[in-house]
């Protein structure tokens, strides 16, 4: 059977892309350095020679937050705590500080504030899945 | 084995280590020299028990939090 050519148009945008790509095959790996950063800052917090300031976030709620370091050790301070904070069972561990500021009070302190940020934002995980 | 990113969180350091099955946590903290903390895989994890095998519970190349052991209470609540 005799075939007989019509004409030619050419391929669309995207088909001609891939075949380009294909040609060209991958181009050079870029390598992506990871970031040594301290938990707070990974999470956003500031810190401005004495306080920080930032917010304890949790897939289910954040909090307005912020850390006082004194020669003591670090306070942690959290603003308007939620219902689900407040019948956790360690809601008798949060003193109201006016304003709707609440110091959350450590029993055994944390070494540095990333590790307290973490321990706080552990218990508003719980809070919630309670 | 499995490779997993131990990030120290008070330093973002973070620690590269290798595990065989049946590694604890206890293992790991104590060949990266860090007795005081805890290991967890975030803020939203519970804490790995010291004898408590990480090996299962952790992807390979996953991202660890090793924090300084903190709780939240007063003497009759903590």
């Amino acid at each position: 059977m005799r075939v007989r050519e019509l004409g030619s148009r050419p391929a669309p945008v995207s088909i001609r892309e891939l075949i380009s790509r294909v040609v060209r095959g991958h181009g050079p790996a870029i390598s992506v350095e990871r970031r040594e950063i301290p938990y707070w800052r990974e999470r956003g917090w500031t810190y401005d020679g004495t306080n920080y300031t930032g917010s304890y976030q949790t897939p289910y709620a954040a909090f307005r937050g912020w850390i006082e370091e004194r020669r003591s050790g670090s306070n942690f301070f959290l603003y308007s705590p939620s219902a689900q904070i407040k019948r956790h069972s360690h809601w008798v561990c949060f003193t109201p500080r006016g304003s709707d500021w609440y110091l959350v009070h450590m029993a055994r302190r944390p070494k540095d504030v990333s590790s307290g940020i973490l321990t706080i934002e552990r218990l508003i995980t719980e809070a919630y899945q309670k | 084995m499995k490779k997993l990113s131990v990030v120290v969180a008070g330093t973002g350091q973070i620690r590269d280590v290798e595990i065989q099955s049946g590694t604890t946590a206890g293992d790991i903290l104590h060949q990266l020299n860090l007795g005081d903390y805890l290991l967890s895989k975030g803020p939203n994890e519970p804490f790995f028990a010291a004898a408590e095998s990480v090996y299962d519970k952790v992807k390979d190349g996953e991202k660890i939090f090793a924090s300084t052991k903190a709780e939240v209470g007063i003497t009759v609540c903590a």
